[in-house]
């Protein structure tokens, strides 16, 4: 196995007394297409917020690609090559779906104040080049039709897909989905796992998503990492992982609780 | 009632000359709160605070330090805009109330400090003599004036220095607002975790944001001492920012060409109460205009958020 | 009707228990340190001076947290920063003027009156501008520039009714008090102190110990549950402005009394010191702008002893922007809450 992509190791994270994420291991290789599931409340999105830095972890630490990313800022995280889509969509409704696209682009100096002075000429053409780029991945995705349109008027699907494609626009190289089947219809769905399938093939991208469907896990990740109460229970193959005594107690347990 | 309104004023092109410049010096404080608050969304109660700085440290450095003024205009600029950034680097990362408390108490500060620092600031007397060089100008400018018919007003040459200015300054910006720095501070407006997700650094255009608003607020600071030719504090109140957001609410968010809609229309709104021949003292007439003002404030966000111009999709008022 | 009511208390009392519990020896541990610092400044400045300092401090803390209470209120019930709050202060002292010097009536009818009336205004306030914003979803910044609006719209109707000149109340401004070795306080300063601290310990046990007390609590930390539990959240929203209003009326009036002297300006040069102290307690924490008002006056009238008398309000700006910087969450306010 290649050296891991994605490595945590004893991650903490409480709010007041409770522990959202507690002593959280888990490695993700690279190339490879994980999920990670839990009953709710597990803290698979707080564990995303702290990968990404929308939330500083008290201790432990997280490394992407050899560097530790702990306690650092969302952007910074992002810029190095770790990006997330969120539970909620985050499509910017007051900009058009082209605008949306060309925004995420990283490599267009005219995004820096100075920038617009010290390369006044590179920038307009680098627009040329970025709404180009983000013209065929709206094309891919089959949101071409909707690029002047403002992103406030689109579907939940449609803003999923929209946010899938929009972070492809800054190349990275590890993509975190935060429940990116959940409110889509089923053919939409599929649509997105094939999106997922093709760029790990084509550009080894990484992938780890939360999914509470069990046979899309089951037909679509390599690996599988379970959280239950903020630790991780169980990691390995789908397979594996399904028949853990581990798992099994933690699903049936959230299930048969009574909910206070 | 008829004979309460006094229409006489309405034919006096002086009178509207002096409405026109106030108007203008208005529009470009306000183009900096458009930046600030319709195109990044951070609410700088403040800017009048930077008017001020950018005011004082062009007069002290004319009048104190005997600087030409070619290089003084310049530094006061800088001046603000480093002010803007001082202010903003602790600021900008609270949330909206936090931020619109700060810049208010920053501005207060520094209203105070004009107020009291008698030896920098001339206290409550004020700094004159700084206009010097400016009086030289408005004399070449009649002379100019006169050869095609326009010398007769001694307004003339402020109003178009004023208007030109807000030219400039609004084409800029709304060069900027379409450039892709632009669009990341959009983007932020609405949404910063987003753009944070997307490798943004809103923190950064946030401070830039505020800085450049300084600076802008700096030059409304001059032309308004010109009109005026004393600097003295109680002109740089919380009521020159508060009147600006009426103008910038009424005008419309995000729409830089907007400010200056709003700012004719309140101006004219608020010097009609000169033609009407009211029972009132001056300390009440004062108040009138201020409480048409509080509620065009009102009235704007209660009936029609989005201002004359505004763009009702690009209406996403955080929070 | 008894089983219904105790199944509220009990969704009521599990929402609020969390409250009283660490803040009660934070509050211990700052009432120790201000006492520490007052003693401390006895030794560097002198009694006298110091000490008469710290009962000034006393006289503005006690209007300071009438009206720091307020704006505590009606941010943790409604998550609204009222910007008109200070004006609020300025409508009680004209309304106590007009009954005081117009209509000849004695301070402390004027003063009740004063305090109902800002009370209704409030009120009045609520269902008439801020629910149909709300119903309407109005966003944060509509709402701050409503509140900034209304501010003005007080402010200058009252200076256009009643003229920007200073106006005084008739309260006996001469006969003074002494006490504890050459210490001055006079009459009307006492009786600002006295009634100030008998509503601010009334309204405390309101919150603490009555329903309406316990149902403001509930909402302020979850709406959503509190409504779940059974409250009348619109009713319990009047309430909370009828106390906000009426004591920033009374606030406004006992200003009036202490300084002598009133302007329609004067409560929106208090706001930010109010906004200090609310936050310096923990924003929605009514417990903590107690506090906080008390701390700001003492923490203004303390800077008199190093600094020039002028630059008094500047001390509540500062301290403001230093806690908004370093402890946003204020000294006894909750970790988390935001």
């Amino acid at each position: 196995m290649a050296d891991p992509i994605f490595v945590v190791r004893a991650l903490v994270k409480s709010f007041g007394g409770l522990r959202a994420v507690d002593e959280a291991s888990f490695d993700v290789s690279p190339a490879s297409i994980t999920a990670l599931i839990g009953p709710n409340g597990a803290g698979k999105t707080t564990l995303f917020n702290l990968a990404t830095g929308f939330i500083k972890p008290d201790r432990g630490s997280i490394e992407f690609d050899g560097e530790s990313i702990f306690g650092r800022p969302p952007f910074a995280v992002a810029r190095l090559g770790m990006m997330r889509t969120f539970q909620i969509t985050k499509a910017l409704t007051a900009m058009t779906v082209l605008e949306n696209m060309m925004l995420a682009a990283d490599d267009q100096p005219g995004e820096r104040i100075l920038g617009l002075v010290t390369h006044p000429f590179s920038w307009v053409p680098k627009e040329r080049a970025v709404r180009e780029r983000a013209m065929e991945l709206l094309e891919r995705f089959g949101l071409v039709a909707l690029a002047d349109a403002y992103a406030g008027i689109l579907s939940g699907g449609q803003r999923k897909l929209l946010e899938f494609a929009r972070l492809l626009m800054a190349k990275p190289r590890m993509v975190l989905l935060d429940e990116p089947l959940a409110g889509v219809n089923a053919v939409l769905g599929q649509q997105i796992l094939a999106h997922m399938h093709a760029l790990r093939s084509e550009q080894s991208l990484t992938f780890l998503f939360i999914e509470h469907d069990m046979e899309v896990v089951m037909n679509n990740a390599d690996r599988v990492i379970v959280m239950a109460l903020g630790r991780v229970i169980a990691s390995g193959l789908p397979d594996e992982v399904r028949r853990d005594q581990a798992v099994i107690d933690a699903y049936l347990g959230a299930h048969g609780e009574n909910v206070a | 009632m008829i004979d309460m309104i006094s229409l006489a004023p309405l034919g006096q092109a002086d009178f509207w000359l002096g409405v026109g410049v106030v108007a203008g010096i208005y529009s470009i404080f306000t183009l900096g709160l458009q930046l600030n608050v319709g195109l990044t969304g951070i609410v700088n109660l403040g800017q009048a605070g930077f008017m001020a700085i950018g005011a004082y440290a062009m007069a002290i450095l004319i009048v104190t330090y005997h600087w030409p003024p070619w290089l003084a205009l310049p530094a006061a600029t800088f001046v603000a805009m480093l002010a803007g950034v001082v202010v903003a680097l602790p600021s900008v990362r609270l949330r909206g109330d936090y931020l619109a408390m700060t810049t208010l108490a920053a501005a207060e500060i520094v209203q105070n400090v004009a107020q009291n620092a008698i030896g920098l600031t001339g206290g409550n007397n004020g700094l004159l003599g700084f206009d010097a060089a400016w009086q030289t100008i408005q004399v070449w400018m009649l002379g100019v004036l006169s050869a095609v018919g326009l010398g007769n007003e001694d307004q003339i040459p402020l109003f178009l220095v004023v208007w030109l200015t807000f030219g400039i300054i609004m084409l800029i910006l709304v060069a900027l607002q379409h450039t892709p720095w632009g669009r990341v501070l959009r983007a932020i407006r609405e949404d910063e975790d987003a753009a944070g997700a997307l490798g943004k650094n809103a923190y950064a255009y946030k401070v830039q944001s505020m800085a450049l608003a300084a600076g802008i607020g700096a030059i409304a600071g001059y032309l308004l001492a010109l009109n005026v030719t004393l600097i003295y504090p109680g002109t740089y109140s919380a009521d020159f920012t508060f009147i600006g957001f009426a103008i910038l609410v009424l005008g419309g968010l995000g729409r830089f060409a907007g400010v200056a809609l709003g700012s004719i229309l309140l101006w004219f709104v608020l010097e009609a109460t000169r033609f009407v021949d009211l029972p009132l003292a001056a300390d009440q007439v004062a108040a009138l205009r201020l409480l048409i003002v509080g509620l065009v404030l009102i009235l704007v966000m209660v009936l029609r958020p989005q201002g004359i111009a505004g763009k009702r999709e690009e209406m996403v008022l955080r929070g | 009707m008894s089983s219904t009511a105790s199944a509220e208390d009990a969704a009521l009392s599990s929402v609020n228990h969390e409250v009283s519990l660490s803040t009660g020896s934070r509050a211990l541990v700052i009432g120790a340190a201000t006492i520490a610092v007052a003693l401390l400044l006895v030794a560097v400045k002198g009694y006298q001076p110091a000490a008469q300092a710290t009962v000034n401090g006393l006289v503005t803390g006690t209007f300071f947290a009438l009206g720091a209470v307020g704006l505590a209120l009606v941010y943790g019930v409604l998550r609204l920063v009222n910007f008109a709050h200070g004006d609020f202060l300025t409508f009680g002292a004209y309304i106590a003027l007009a009954c005081n010097t117009l209509l000849s009536l004695p301070i402390i009818i004027a003063t009740v009156i004063a305090t109902v009336t800002t009370a209704l205004m409030a009120a009045l306030l609520e269902l008439l501008l801020w629910r149909p914003m709300r119903t309407r979803r109005a966003g944060h910044l509509q709402l701050l520039l409503t509140a900034i609006g209304l501010a003005y719209v007080i402010r200058n109707g009252i200076q256009l009714v009643a003229g920007a000149d200073p106006r005084s109340l008739r309260v006996n401004v001469t006969s003074a008090v002494s006490f504890l070795g050459g210490l001055r306080l006079g009459t009307t300063e006492l009786a600002v102190v006295l009634v100030g601290l008998v509503v601010l310990v009334l309204v405390a046990i309101l919150l603490s110990a009555s329903r309406l007390g316990r149902e403001m609590r509930a909402l302020a930390d979850n709406l959503n549950l509190a409504e779940v539990a059974g409250v009348n959240t619109g009713r319990v929203i009047i309430a909370t402005w009828l106390v906000a209003g009426g004591l920033a009326g009374l606030a406004g009036v006992l200003v009036g009394a202490a300084v002598g002297v009133l302007t329609p300006n004067f409560g929106f040069e208090l706001l930010l010191g109010l906004f200090a102290a609310t936050i310096l307690g923990g924003i929605g924490n009514a417990y903590g702008a107690l506090a906080g008002g008390l701390l700001l006056g003492l923490a203004e009238e303390w800077s008199t002893l190093f600094i020039d008398p002028s630059w008094k309000l500047a001390v509540g700006f500062v301290i403001l922007i230093l806690t908004l910087l370093i402890r946003p969450n204020g000294l006894l306010g909750r970790p988390g809450l935001k």
